[in-house]
């Protein structure tokens, strides 16, 4: 079992800049995780990769998660290795939202490449030093980030009117109201 | 193969016909979206130079459902049948792997039977999923008659799975909490007779399709995707195993009740002269681990215990604040399941970490250098469902 607690000092040795701490999760429940300096990521990254003491062979996904205040970049590492298997979470925050950035780290982990791809068409944040910056899953011409929680759908893409009124479901729409508004019912009979 | 003079990147066309002068450059050629080899809606546009495959770059997001943002809408229950629809032909092991998620921060005790039946099933859907990547592989390459033999104990399957759930390919059975409906006798006895079976059936696999000499020559040495490169890429599943790593979950990190059965992990070891790494490596281990399947399922038969279905839920599901990331062992690869809680009834995020989409990222890497007929090959090798890669 790793020890999340060894492992950020281990990061701090290697990367003072990091600032590695780590994010008990209040629930017993919940996965722990280790944060550090946005700007260090890189270099985190190397060390975690080329080190005989806590070796990461893989780079399993990066996951964006808009905040109100902040967007949270999550690595998941791991090492696949029968006799020392383990995994644990990497966390940077982005402060400035509206000009999100940090360094690559496709240079480190290729697995990187499509996950900043995905991150970046998703959330908006921009990665440093990409091999090959765009988006991945919506067209290129795509307007705005689909994961953020402010996001709203363009009208018009192409000339093409997007979600248009005749083609809408208006039934379906109607149902998830009233689906809401039981919900809602049963969450208050719950708290009584 | 052994006879091309493998171009790669420095492609200098220089061809002279004696009389003019041609000029000869590669030729741009979309592979894609709609094309019978790609199972699916991928483009790869490669640059081909005769047909010698230059570059590959897959182009994805056209079966792009915005699944992720969708969950953020609905609550946790409502979620489940969202996960079926991205990997349409493992449908059971995606709701197995976001159930365990929100089983596991909502602490809740899934009743024995509840997870007997749930390896049953995923189980059964493992093997059924392998039927559609061998026999849709075998069509890739030529050969018509494999795919009707599968699809005919696919059907099997799939019966079984409308009689629990209602629905053949998108079931909404397994819940928060345990599954829908019960499994009766009658039901397990007969998944005892597919089991008997279907051994026999496999054998006829082999002797039709994995020691036919075409295939062999088609698969053998083609599309290496070695150790190496999967550790760099991320790689799981059949494609991690295929380059001679034994990493199973199932084994390595026992999730469910999978500790309780015994069941080896199939792993690519060069037989019948295949490269370790090659595409006959790859499908290999999809055959072996259907008997293996097959082997679990013996042990559900006999173990399966008498009892609930359905452990204690509350009507409205409310997380505690933070987040989980929960990996399971589907067909295709390692399903990763990161959801975030802020204590609503709703997730505040759910990203899911798909394998297919870190084997498409391989493809650009695997293709230079190979024949189409070999990419085709390829691509079939990996067996991508690209409502997983684009969720």
């Amino acid at each position: 079992m790793l020890n999340l607690n060894d492992l950020a000092q281990f990061i701090n040795s290697k990367v003072p800049s990091a600032a590695a701490k780590v994010n008990a999760a209040a629930e017993a429940v919940c996965d722990s995780a280790i944060e550090v300096a946005p700007a260090s990521i890189l270099d985190v990254a190397k060390s975690l990769k080329d080190n005989s003491k806590y070796p990461f062979n893989v780079l399993q996904v990066i996951s964006g998660v808009d905040y109100p205040d902040h967007i949270e970049v999550n690595y998941m590492f791991a090492n696949f290795d029968l006799n020392n298997a383990y995994e644990f979470t990497l966390k940077t925050k982005v402060k400035n939202k509206n000009d999100a950035k940090l360094e690559s780290i496709s240079s480190v982990y290729k697995a990187a490449d499509w996950q900043e791809r995905e991150c970046y068409d998703m959330l908006g944040v921009t990665f440093n030093n990409h091999p090959d910056h765009r988006r991945i899953l919506c067209p290129d011409d795509w307007e705005g980030f689909p994961l953020r929680k402010d996001y709203v759908v363009q009208k018009v893409y192409r000339g093409m009117e997007v979600n248009p009124d005749a083609k809408m479901n208006w039934g379906d729409r109607e149902f998830a109201k009233r689906q809401e508004e039981i919900t809602k019912a049963q969450t208050k009979a719950s708290k009584k | 193969m052994q006879g091309w003079d493998v171009p790669g990147e420095k492609i200098e066309p220089t061809r002279t016909v004696e009389t003019e002068k041609l000029k000869t450059e590669l030729l741009t050629l979309n592979m894609g979206p709609q094309h019978p080899a790609t199972h699916g809606v991928l483009r790869v546009e490669i640059k081909t130079d005769s047909e010698v495959v230059a570059h590959a770059i897959p182009h994805i997001g056209y079966l792009h459902r915005c699944m992720e943002k969708h969950s953020e809408n609905l609550d946790y229950r409502g979620v489940i049948p969202f996960v079926d629809r991205m990997d349409y032909l493992g449908a059971m092991n995606q709701e197995l792997g976001y159930v365990l998620a929100v089983e596991k921060m909502l602490g809740t005790q899934v009743p024995r039977r509840a997870e007997f039946i749930r390896v049953l099933v995923s189980e059964l859907q493992r093997i059924a999923s392998h039927l559609m990547a061998f026999g849709t592989y075998a069509l890739d390459l030529g050969a018509f008659s494999p795919f009707l033999y599968a699809f005919d104990e696919r059907e099997k399957i799939l019966r079984l799975f409308e009689e629990l759930s209602g629905a053949r390919l998108l079931y909404n059975y397994i819940w928060v909490g345990g599954v829908w409906n019960d499994i009766t006798a009658d039901q397990l006895a007969r998944v005892a007779e597919f089991c008997d079976n279907f051994e026999e059936e496999l054998k006829k696999y082999d002797v039709l399709v994995s020691q036919n000499k075409i295939f062999m020559e088609r698969t053998r040495h083609v599309g290496i995707m070695d150790a190496d490169m999967c550790y760099r890429y991320g790689a799981t599943g059949p494609v991690l195993r295929g380059a001679g790593v034994k990493w199973d979950l199932r084994k390595v990190k026992p999730y469910s009740i999978y500790n309780e059965f015994e069941f080896d992990v199939p792993v690519a070891d060069g037989d019948r002269g295949a490269t370790i790494g090659d595409c006959y490596s790859r499908y290999i281990v999809r055959m072996k681990e259907m008997s293996e399947s097959v082997r679990i399922i013996r042990q559900v038969l006999t173990k399966i215990e008498s009892g609930p279905i359905m452990g204690k839920v509350s009507k409205v599901i409310k997380l505690p604040k933070g987040e989980v990331f929960v990996r399971t062992e589907c067909p295709r690869g390692e399903l990763g399941i990161h959801l975030v809680s802020d204590g609503e009834a709703k997730p505040y995020r759910l990203k899911v970490k798909s394998p297919c989409f870190t084997h498409v990222s391989m493809l650009g890497e695997v293709a230079p250098g190979q024949l189409i007929a070999d990419f085709v090959a390829t691509i079939g090798s990996i067996d991508i469902v690209l409502g997983e890669v684009d969720r």
